[in-house]
């Protein structure tokens, strides 16, 4: 029995030519393959550049038009946005392609829950701005979050979160509460007990099937972030469990679990949003960017029905707040560079926050007309610009730690079960310390 | 059987190397020392790739991890390794998470296993009737097995969704009230066992499919003489003879159970996935690791539970072992007497 | 010599060549009990409603694939497809970087596809054929390592692939799976069976030396089983989740590493989640519808899940 080579050889060459043909196949599906990069080439032949933009939520480029914006003035770049809906599954990709030095996009968006963390262990992958943008712009504690130990500033604030309340105008009337803004501010002014107070008298007449406040982790967040002294002190070391606004804020949301005042969704998460659909919360704590989520998910047929109002006292605070950030490795840092200086620069800062009600966290934009007279036509035409104006200056300086984010995480989902399955807030603390612990390692 | 090295001369071998005019004799015992040395060589050249790519990717891995996990090392610097001696192990020892995690990991192995293959049986043995169209009844049946887990986890997660999910509706016909699945520290395992459960009992029928076929006819033939009913010749004769597969079975889906990551991670997708639901009630060791890992940054505990997991996977060997041994015994014994 | 393995072999008597699944042609086995027995309706029945339970999960995909998120979870949800499907697919398309994923499935499972191939056949014919010191206790080796989870080491591979400067990128994805225990078990299964001694020696007279043999003997023995072979490890390859899903990242994804994202991060919209489940699982059902018969042949002729 001969057995030629031939057969094997034409065989061989078939598995070739099949796994070729599929390749390619997939190639022409794609549309010419390559197109569909990261964006971070350098600059084809005719200098063309697609610059990457990967950020978390709403940083209202989009809504505000500004990519289109920055390609009509630079004709030769093209911005495309990747954006990841939770922060909270954002960040650990983040650290992942930062560890493998690919996948990164040109620009990353860093919120202020982490920046500490990148700036302690991962400033050497980004660009120092500094030289290209002047950072005394910005609020001074802003620029100083994004400061390395080494002194370079790895990150541009784009917004930060002052206060205010947001609230269903309709359910509110339904259970016989005032709708009127400087009236429920006023039912609000002695602060976060105030608040709960008047979630009980809600409740009394709610509309079924609706609940006072979407989350109590949301109180939870406000509370601890009106304080200077939060999960960390100035030295570095965790003291979120001796923190007085931690305890302050717990409390309270323990108390919003207990009497049912909470509808207890974690926030962003699908049944959140479902129930901004359904109109099922009567109101939401509202830092400046939270409008832009509420106004996404609620939708055009609740347009109108929302208001924003001062939050409740007459503490200033700051939730939130991101950055945009140049990773080193980008083919074409230095555009990069210039793309955050031009979207985190006063009048396009102005312009995304008329577009989603994102407040500027550079001072410029707060003497422009589009800040100070700006209202939001979904939320009843609010005044947002003179709500936030006020509070944003007064904001204390607070101190940040590495684990900022997975602490705050950490104990909003605690909260979230006090709220669901009615844990008891003893165990729920304890489990909270617990994954904090491990956290922080 | 016994290879004897044959000689070759039929034949003139390619020069290897260029080679100067030798005396016909000396190339001749050159030659066949190159075959004997070809011969020598050569299968250890054919399994070296497998060896090589295995030390390289499996076994040096594994024992790194040991090292690893002695040590504290974070996803913000994967450089910097600093050593903690048992630290690791005692953190992961002491997190009551760890074990309500090697508990979800157990309790999901036995409600997917134990009803994927008993009912993989029953379907092996419809299979094994003379069937039209056999072939197509086979192919359907292994669909799931090429869903991807992601695909199988995603439809699931939109199966046992608590508002608007497709189950929570049908039972809403029933007249039940809507349960909320991944909420419910049973349910939620349940829902993964269902996912698991669809996707590997086709797969599993059809491996005791093939054993069945394999049973020789005279063992029935004896036994129908004998006057055992078809239920009796099941039972007596063909899962008797399918003794082995099974327990092959049952290892290997002990392995799979062990695995478990896709189907939790998808099931409410997002951090609640990555912590296996919000109280933990779903979370699988894999999870478990990950999270530490991937979500939390520390990969010195990540890397003890990774040790954790093949403790706990020597411990189902050696019962696994114990078991195969005691059946092995029963088994001859079984065989002598049905040669008898 | 016997080889003493840790797991049985599944199935215990195993027919030399897979070709037991022609609906009408007499099985190359002797009857099994259940063979002589025609399926009455009962079986039928039976079948049918199993057969309608794994189906449907894909059927909902499809459902739900092409409508839009408040239909799929209305109070009553559709059971018809709507119109909405390229929508759906072009916006998760765009979402979740399909089109790079596809590429990069295809190039991962095709490269992990050809190197098992090569490299199990080569090593199963050593095992199955060659007589070698430590033959034994190096086959049992290589079995014992089927039993570890890839779990146990991507701590250190991560570490390793970041090192080496292959972070996110498919190397570190097909690397580590070049080659399985599985299948080189699997081909020294076969090819004890199939491969005659007396091919080997016939060649060798003819004074072939051992590579030439593997070229023109080896090769045309073992390819119905590396059919199969191939087979099974490129729906492996294209279905791997966990260490992928470690290892690559959005920008350079695999297709179910894009889906998980997808799902995890980017839309909590189902329906768009639905229609990249669509995607990446649709090339591997045609794969089945054609080659149906010879992955069940495949399965039964003693495969592990891996």
């Amino acid at each position: 029995m001969r057995i030629t080579r031939s057969g094997a050889g034409r065989r061989r060459r078939t598995a070739i030519v099949a796994t070729t043909g599929l390749t390619v196949t997939a190639l022409l599906l794609t549309g010419c393959g390559g197109s569909s990069d990261s964006g971070s080439k350098g600059a084809d032949a005719d200098g063309n550049i697609t610059l990457t933009v990967a950020d978390f939520g709403q940083f209202g480029y989009k809504e505000a038009g500004l990519f289109e914006k920055y390609h009509e003035l630079n004709p030769k770049i093209t911005v495309k946005e990747d954006t990841t809906a939770e922060e909270k599954n954002y960040y650990p990709k983040l650290l992942q392609q930062l560890n493998s030095g690919s996948g990164l996009a040109d620009v990353h968006g860093i919120e202020v829950g982490r920046i500490k963390e990148i700036a302690d262990t991962k400033a050497d992958s980004f660009a120092d701005l500094s030289k290209v943008i002047d950072v005394n712009e910005w609020v001074s504690w802003k620029a100083k979050q994004a400061t390395a130990p080494s002194g370079a500033v790895i990150g541009a604030g784009t917004d930060i979160g002052p206060m205010s309340l947001c609230y269903n105008r309709e359910l509110f009337e339904k259970a016989g509460l005032p709708t009127d803004r400087a009236e429920v501010a006023k039912r609000t002014a002695g602060g976060w007990e105030d608040y709960l107070a008047l979630g009980e008298e809600y409740k009394k007449k709610a509309p079924a099937g609706t609940y006072f406040m979407d989350s109590a982790s949301a109180m939870f967040n406000a509370v601890v972030s009106s304080s200077p002294e939060q999960y960390y002190d100035a030295s570095g070391k965790p003291v979120y469990k001796e923190s007085a606004s931690v305890q302050k804020g717990w409390d309270l949301a323990a108390e919003a679990a207990s009497k049912k005042l909470t509808q207890g969704l974690a926030q962003f998460e699908d049944q959140w949003q479902a129930a901004l659909r359904k109109s099922t919360v009567a109101t939401v704590v509202c830092p400046a960017w939270m409008a832009g989520q509420i106004s996404t998910y609620a939708g055009d047929a609740n347009k109108g029905k929302w208001d924003i109002t001062s939050a409740p006292g007459a503490t200033a605070a700051n939730w939130g707040g991101s950055f945009l950030a140049v990773p080193k490795s980008g083919k074409n840092v230095e555009e990069a560079a210039k793309l955050v200086k031009w979207l985190t620069a006063p009048e396009q800062q102005a312009a995304v926050f008329k577009a989603i009600g994102v407040f500027p966290s550079n001072q410029g934009a707060y003497e422009l007309p589009d800040v100070k007279s700006a209202t939001l036509p979904y939320f009843n035409d609010a005044p947002i610009g003179q709500i936030y104006a006020d509070g944003a200056k007064s904001i204390p300086e607070a101190v940040l730690g590495p684990k900022d984010g997975v602490i705050k995480d950490s104990i909003s989902t605690q909260i979230n079960n006090m709220e669901q399955r009615g844990t008891e807030p003893d165990a729920a603390w304890d489990a909270a310390v617990r994954t904090v612990d491990k956290a922080i390692g | 059987m016994a290879t004897t090295t044959p000689t070759r001369d039929a034949y003139v071998p390619p020069p290897r190397r260029p080679q100067k005019e030798k005396p016909s004799e000396r190339r001749q015992l050159w030659r066949s020392r190159l075959w004997r040395f070809d011969d020598k060589a050569s299968p250890y050249a054919y399994i070296a790739p497998f060896f090589l790519v295995f030390g390289a990717f499996g076994l040096y891995p594994l024992l790194y991890t040991g090292w690893i996990a002695l040590h504290r090392v974070s996803m913000t610097g994967l450089d910097s390794m600093e050593w903690v001696g048992w630290e690791n192990f005692d953190k992961i020892l002491h997190d009551p998470e760890f074990w309500t995690s090697v508990s979800n990991t157990f309790l999901i192995g036995v409600i997917s296993t134990v009803p994927q293959l008993l009912m993989a049986l029953g379907i092996a043995h419809l299979l094994n009737y003379r069937l039209r169209a056999s072939t197509f009844w086979r192919t359907i049946i292994l669909t799931p097995y090429a869903t991807s887990v992601a695909s199988a986890a995603l439809v699931f997660a939109l199966v046992f969704r608590a508002d608007g999910g497709l189950l929570n509706w049908t039972l809403g016909l029933v007249g039940f009230d809507p349960v909320n699945w991944a909420n419910g520290h049973w349910t939620s395992k349940l829902a993964i066992s269902v996912i698991v459960i669809w996707r590997w009992t086709g797969y599993n029928a059809l491996i005791y499919l093939a054993a069945m076929q394999a049973v020789p006819n005279d063992l029935y033939e004896a036994a129908s003489l004998d006057g055992a009913s078809r239920w009796q010749q099941f039972l007596k004769v063909t899962i008797p003879s399918l003794r082995p597969t099974i327990l092959f079975t049952i290892v290997i889906s002990t392995i799979g159970s062990m695995q478990l990551f896709g189907e939790p991670l998808l099931l409410e997708g997002g951090t609640l996935g990555a912590t296996g639901g919000n109280e933990n009630q779903y979370e699988t060791l894999s999870i478990y690791l990950y999270n530490y890992g991937w979500n939390l940054g520390h990969l010195g505990p990540a890397a003890a539970v990774a040790w954790a997991m093949l403790a706990l996977l020597l411990l189902i060997a050696a019962v696994n072992w114990l078991i195969g041994r005691a059946v092995r015994t029963s088994d001859s014994a079984v065989r002598r007497g049905a040669t008898r | 010599m016997t080889l003493t393995s840790p797991t049985p072999t599944a199935p215990v008597k195993r027919a030399p060549t897979p070709k037991n699944t022609g609906p009408t042609r007499p099985s190359r086995f002797r009857m099994g009990a259940g063979q002589q027995m025609k399926g009455g309706p009962f079986a039928y029945l039976t079948l049918a409603v199993v057969g309608f339970g794994s189906l449907l999960p894909l059927y909902w995909t499809l459902v739900a694939a092409s409508r839009t998120q408040d239909e799929v979870l209305a109070s009553t949800p559709p059971f018809l497809p709507g119109g909405r499907l390229l929508e759906n697919v072009a916006t998760a398309w765009e979402q979740a970087n399909l089109g790079k994923a596809i590429v990069n499935s295809v190039i991962v499972s095709s490269s992990i596809t050809a190197a098992t191939l090569f490299f199990c056949t080569l090593a199963g014919y050593a095992f199955a054929k060659m007589r070698f010191r430590g033959r034994g206790w190096l086959m049992t080796a290589v079995i014992a390592t089927l039993t570890i989870p890839p779990q146990l080491s991507v701590v250190p591979l991560f570490m390793m692939m970041s090192g080496l400067g292959w972070g996110g990128q498919l190397e570190s994805v097909i690397f580590p799976t070049l080659v399985s225990a599985f299948g080189v078990f699997f081909m020294r299964q076969y090819l004890i069976e199939a491969l005659p001694y007396e091919l080997i020696e016939a060649a060798k007279i003819d004074g072939a030396n051992n590579f030439r043999i593997v070229v023109s003997v080896v090769l045309p023995v073992a390819r119905p089983a590396m059919m199969v072979l191939g087979m099974l490890t490129f729906v492996q390859a294209w279905n791997d989740f966990f260490w992928p899903y470690l290892a690559l990242n959005q920008q350079n994804p695999t297709l179910q590493v894009a889906l998980g994202q997808l799902s995890a991060s980017y839309t909590p919209d189902q329906s768009i989640v639905m229609a990249g489940a669509l995607i990446s699982t649709l090339p591997l059902l045609v794969v089945f519808v054609v080659f149906g018969k010879k992955i069940v042949g495949g399965i039964m002729s003693g495969a592990v899940k891996g």
